[in-house]
């Protein structure tokens, strides 16, 4: 029983590799390939996401600034050639994290709504600084001449390089935050989202751990923003700021929060629901694809929160466990 | 009473107190105030190792606050809680688990997007201390300090008897076997004093069969308990002293015997019948 049990833990990461290894045997298309590439990338924001919303019920909307600083910082350093675009990366990931210490531990006190308002203020003022500075950043025009990545001698230039790089990224991120999830730091952040009051009797230091949490999400989303920057060779402030919250929001809704796989199946679904609406809608809508695209989402969300309140994941734990039941029954009635 | 049972695990400040005659929490003319309402007046008492102390009172004469100002959850207005001799009054309430009470809550407070197993798990983070690095990347000590913690919530489970609904969900459980998880939750702590806020309150006479017998277990290993009570059986049949608060204040300290008897009690709480 044990033995299976363990092995059984395997199997979604197994099937999630097998995926990732054999889809480029599979379909050839880079533009597929691309598009599976930020699937991964706009999936290790959004798992940051349903972290922060699902497990440790904080509302904090800066994820996208994150993914910014470190495309920007990581940009910069390399188009300047001020250090190797593989060091960018970690220096643009130690910023963030000492960033996110800064602000987190003083707006982490406030609650619920309020602290998505003060999180949203903090993405609006990193989206302006982003086009006001200007001659670091390159304003609204954005940041040109990235080289491309280069680590101990390979360069990564083609869709496939950075297909495997966005998905080793993800699927790294998506096993650490499972492993915290469901160790001790894991627990009390999940016990203090359910009772304060409880969880901190029992020892819990919620600040510590909430300024943790907070801080890993954010080195996450650094990452991919790096990741993200060397791949387009750009970064525009346009990029950052509220319309990649909603989309980041959309995936962990849909792909649901319980879960720390939800969020990154809900960045599949998001990723090409918008390309193919993209391609497709064009053809019925040529003014206005942008607004009905919107218009398609926003009925999207509130169907899935009627009939899956805890999103794609969540509804199918729930059939599973209603398999399980139902098994049980016939098993138990047979042997009567 | 066999005090030497109970286990000194914070070998940092065991040496500190047990000097002043024995008493393990001393409560020194502690004051809370809500506003217009002043939920605790001047409640002065002490309580010595070992010994099982109830508190009682009509609704609202402040023995849940009573026990939030000990664990930390409150701060006092004024007056001052010693334990094992150290000022605790100003702790924050992770810092007072460390120093080992534990508490259980009226309302359970159990967390439900949690099982029973890992519910009584975080009981043990007091005594356990990998942080998110060593768990995330799967630490060999982050494997051992799991397997332990895993081992030990399920003793706790064990000794009130609900191992086998470890991976059962919380709205599952029946309110009984609710209030003995936060039970065993708090004994993840391995608490050298346990305050219960109604451990019977609501349950059926055979759930309190079972809560007295985990009880049993609780006193036999030489724990310190303080439990607020309104059932009156249960509350003279277990304990060794009764405190009575009203409207905040202390009006009767004494044996069971001596609260059932005194006429100031009688009037402001039990009533004409007994």
């Amino acid at each position: 029983m044990k033995a299976s049990n363990k092995f059984q833990v395997y199997i979604p990461w197994m099937i999630l590799v097998a995926i990732v290894i054999f889809l480029p045997v599979i379909i050839s298309s880079s533009y597929m390939i691309s598009i599976m590439a930020f699937v991964a990338l706009y999936g290790v924001l959004a798992i940051g996401m349903g972290i922060l919303m699902g497990q440790a019920g904080l509302f904090s909307l800066v994820q996208p600034t994150w993914f910014g600083f470190g495309a920007y910082i990581a940009g910069i350093l390399a188009a300047r050639g001020l250090v190797p675009p593989g060091i960018g990366i970690i220096v643009s990931a130690v910023f963030v994290a000492l960033i996110a210490y800064i602000i987190g531990a003083p707006i982490l006190r406030l609650r619920g709504l309020y602290l998505a308002c003060a999180t949203f203020g903090i993405l609006i003022i990193a989206q302006i600084s982003f086009v006001q500075l200007g001659e670091l950043t390159g304003g609204h025009s954005g940041l040109l001449g990235i080289p491309p990545l280069t680590i101990g001698g390979f360069v990564f230039k083609s869709d496939l390089h950075y297909y495997f790089l966005s998905w080793a990224l993800c699927i790294c991120c998506l096993m650490f935050c499972s492993n915290v999830i469901n160790s001790r730091v894991g627990r009390a952040i999940r016990a203090s989202h359910d009772s304060e009051t409880a969880s901190s009797s029992l020892g819990v230091n919620i600040p510590k751990y909430r300024l943790q949490i907070f801080i890993l999400t954010s080195v996450m989303a650094s990452l991919a923003g790096s990741v993200f920057c060397f791949y387009l060779r750009f970064a525009a402030p346009s990029i950052f700021g509220f319309h990649l919250l909603v989309e980041l929001m959309l995936m962990a809704v849909i792909g649901g929060v319980g879960n720390v796989w939800g969020p990154l199946l809900g960045s599949f679904i998001i990723t090409w629901l918008q390309e193919i609406l993209r391609a497709y809608l064009g053809h019925f809508f040529p003014v206005m694809t942008g607004e009905v695209t919107a218009v398609f989402f926003g009925v999207f969300i509130i169907l899935v929160l009627i009939y899956m309140p805890r999103g794609l994941v969540g509804w199918v734990e729930q059939i599973f466990r209603l398999g399980r039941r139902i098994y049980e029954h016939i098993k138990s009635s047979v042997a009567q | 009473m066999n005090t030497s049972k109970v286990p000194l695990h914070n070998s940092k400040h065991h040496n500190i107190g047990l000097g002043r005659n024995s008493s393990l929490l001393d409560v020194d003319r502690v004051s809370k105030r809500f506003g217009g309402i002043q939920a605790l007046n001047d409640v002065t008492f002490s309580i010595e190792q070992g010994s099982i102390i109830s508190m009682i009172g009509p609704n609202g004469a402040g023995k849940s606050t009573f026990i939030n100002v000990v664990t930390g959850i409150y701060a006092p207005d004024i007056g001052q809680v010693c334990f094992q001799g150290q000022d605790i009054t100003r702790l924050p309430a992770h810092a007072i688990a460390y120093l080992g009470i534990g508490r259980t809550f009226q309302l359970e407070e159990l967390f439900p997007s949690l099982t029973v197993l890992e519910n009584a798990m975080v009981g043990c983070h007091t005594r356990s201390r990998c942080g998110m690095f060593s768990s995330g990347l799967r630490l060999p000590s982050a494997k051992t300090e799991e397997q332990r913690i895993r081992e030990e919530a399920m003793e706790n489970l064990t000794m009130i008897g609900l191992e086998h609904k470890a991976s059962d969900s919380i709205s599952s459980l029946p309110l009984g076997e609710r209030k003995l998880v936060g039970i065993a939750r708090a004994l993840g702590i391995q608490p050298k004093f346990l305050m219960l806020d109604e451990p019977a309150g609501g349950l059926a006479a055979h759930e309190i069969e079972k809560l007295v017998k985990v009880i049993d277990i609780l006193v036999n290993k030489g724990l310190t308990l303080f439990i607020v009570e309104h059932n009156m059986p249960f509350v003279m049949s277990v304990s060794q002293r009764v405190i009575v608060l009203d409207g905040g204040q202390k009006i009767v300290e004494g044996t069971p015997h001596e609260v059932k008897a005194n006429e100031r009690v009688i009037k402001a709480y039990l009533g004409e019948e007994v």
